[in-house]
């Protein structure tokens, strides 16, 4: 998804390098306005290894974890043992650990500790 | 089965979840020893619920779900502080 | 006759004081024993007033005619009660309790004589909860049809169980179910938080914008008064908006005739000035008004006898005209 993302905002830099030879006033103040937008997002995406740090620290204090089962790998259910209100409730500790809201059709999906790094990775308002 | 793929959800079932959510935000906003109190009463209602309801029962989950929806949203208002609990004989 | 109408109403406090003592007496009972006594009375004139049976009434002591009153009453309550014959009949009442997740919804019977039990559905219900089954639940408050709280499905007509007469044909049962399509909380109870939150919407109150001209209230002329009438008698029961197959179908998004009943209220209330403003807020989209299509049940089924689907003609017929042509064409 990262890489998806990454290779979106290559393909919108080189846009506005174009359009910046042949100006038309909707397409420019459009592009740049992405552009813009783009940057920003860019930025402030936080690192996968201390994104996938920080997801095991809080599956490991989730009291009905067994931190010795806890790998980049685990599935919440399948390895965890954990049932779908355990995960409602890590999710949302993951939420607070980073400081943001995941909205509740992609909380739905989370399930392994690798989605949620993926997830949180992607995300730009992640802290 | 794949690792990533969970079990899918019912549309019943994400409701209920997303409820859980709504609790658990609500009660971020109110004080640490209300929010403790709040979560705790708060999840083993949807455990008790989760184990004593019928899956197929949904009729009653249809129901669980408006009364839990209105319970949020008092809960949700500023002025209320906290959650409490009486037995039923 | 002032002394005799003194007696008379002695005689309905000894009633009911009687009641203290587990004796039931409706109020209806009442009136059957004060009819019974005047015939007592004739009779006693006539043969020299036989002796009553001595009964003791503390609290009577030092009231003579009390005393007397309270006599002939509980005697003749003993009379009619040895003369009235038992009618029994079936009411199937709808019951589900969220207590007992596991049993769906039925319909119980419960048989009642109809001989003790007041004129009125509502009567039959409390008669019901206090004699059969206290744990059946329905909302009641002011018995007389100005309250709207005893809103229900009655014999297939959504209709307040205080003015609804009991069916005296004892042959089939009277059924009596929730207003439909309704979210059942318990029994007969239902919710109506977006029954309330609708009437919200229309923000029912006066909205002017300038201070009255004696600086205290808004007047109207006898004649804009009477715009009102046939409005301002709604009760909120909702049994017109439970009634509406379209409002059955889009409750989220189109109002019901209850709460378009009170729109137009305020839109022909001669005081309010926002009634462009009202009409346009109606019909911003096609759902809030337009979703009725003028199937008139609500006219037909509401209690208190007013025509929801009149005022929401007109409110209709009042956007239509305030339209440029063209744009009513494409409605």
């Amino acid at each position: 998804m990262a890489a998806a993302r990454g290779a979106l905002l290559k393909y919108l830099r080189v846009n506005v390098a174009t359009v910046q030879r042949n100006p038309s006033p909707f397409s420019l103040s459009f592009n740049s306005i992405r552009r813009c937008f783009a940057e920003e997002v860019r930025g402030s995406f936080l690192d996968k290894s201390e994104v996938t740090d920080r997801v095991i620290s809080v599956v490991k204090n989730f009291q009905k974890v067994d931190p010795s089962k806890v790998t980049v790998n685990a599935h919440f259910q399948n390895d965890l043992g954990l049932d779908s209100l355990d995960t409602v409730e890590v999710v949302m500790a993951l939420e607070e650990e980073f400081g943001f809201e995941i909205p509740d059709n992609e909380a739905d999906k989370i399930n392994t500790i690798n989605m949620a790094v993926d997830f949180i990775a992607s995300h730009p308002q992640a802290k | 089965m794949g690792a990533s793929r969970g079990p899918r959800l019912s549309g019943l079932q994400k409701q209920v979840l997303s409820l859980y959510r709504g609790f658990l935000r609500a009660a971020r906003c109110k004080s640490a020893a209300d929010r403790r109190q709040i979560e705790s009463i708060v999840s083993a209602e949807f455990r008790r619920n989760s184990n004593q309801v019928d899956r197929k029962n949904f009729l009653y989950i249809e129901y669980l779900l408006r009364r839990g929806k209105k319970q949020l949203e008092q809960l949700q208002s500023p002025n209320t502080e906290s959650l409490s609990q009486t037995k039923q004989s | 006759m002032q002394p005799r109408v003194a007696c008379h109403a002695e005689a309905l406090k000894i009633i009911s004081k009687l009641q203290a003592f587990g004796d039931s007496i409706t109020q209806a009972d009442m009136l059957r024993s004060s009819f019974l006594r005047r015939g007592y009375n004739k009779v006693a004139g006539i043969f020299g007033r036989a002796e009553a049976k001595k009964q003791d009434f503390p609290v009577l002591e030092g009231h003579p005619a009390a005393q007397e009153s309270a006599e002939v009453a509980l005697e003749s309550r003993v009379t009619v009660q040895d003369n009235v014959k038992k009618v029994m009949k079936e009411f199937r009442i709808y019951r589900w309790n969220p207590d007992r997740p596991d049993s769906k919804p039925f319909l119980q019977s419960y048989h009642v004589d109809l001989s003790e039990c007041g004129p009125m559905v509502l009567d039959a219900l409390q008669k019901i909860k206090a004699e059969n089954d206290s744990s059946l639940s329905y909302r009641r408050s002011c018995r007389e049809g100005i309250c709207g709280s005893c809103a229900m499905n009655i014999g297939g007509t959504n209709t307040v169980a205080c003015l609804k007469p009991i069916d005296g044909h004892t042959s089939k049962p009277t059924i009596i179910i929730p207003l439909p399509h309704m979210f059942v909380i318990k029994d007969l109870v239902v919710d109506l938080t977006n029954f309330y939150q609708q009437y919200k919407s229309i923000e029912p109150w006066l909205k002017t914008n300038m201070v009255p001209k004696d600086g205290r209230e808004y007047r109207q002329s006898p004649a804009d008064r009477k715009k009102l009438d046939g409005l301002y008698e709604c009760i909120l029961c909702a049994c017109c908006t439970t009634s509406c197959p379209s409002y059955w179908w889009n409750p989220e998004e189109y109002l019901g005739p209850a709460a378009l009943l009170h729109a137009y209220r305020w839109i022909c209330d001669s005081r309010d000035e926002l009634t462009e403003e009202r009409l346009q807020a109606l019909t911003e989209d096609e759902r809030k008004l337009y979703r009725c299509r003028a199937i008139k049940n609500c006219t037909a089924t509401c209690p208190k006898g007013l025509d929801p689907a009149d005022a929401i003609h007109k409110m209709k017929t009042k956007h239509m005209l305030s339209q440029p042509m063209e744009m009513v064409e494409i409605m």
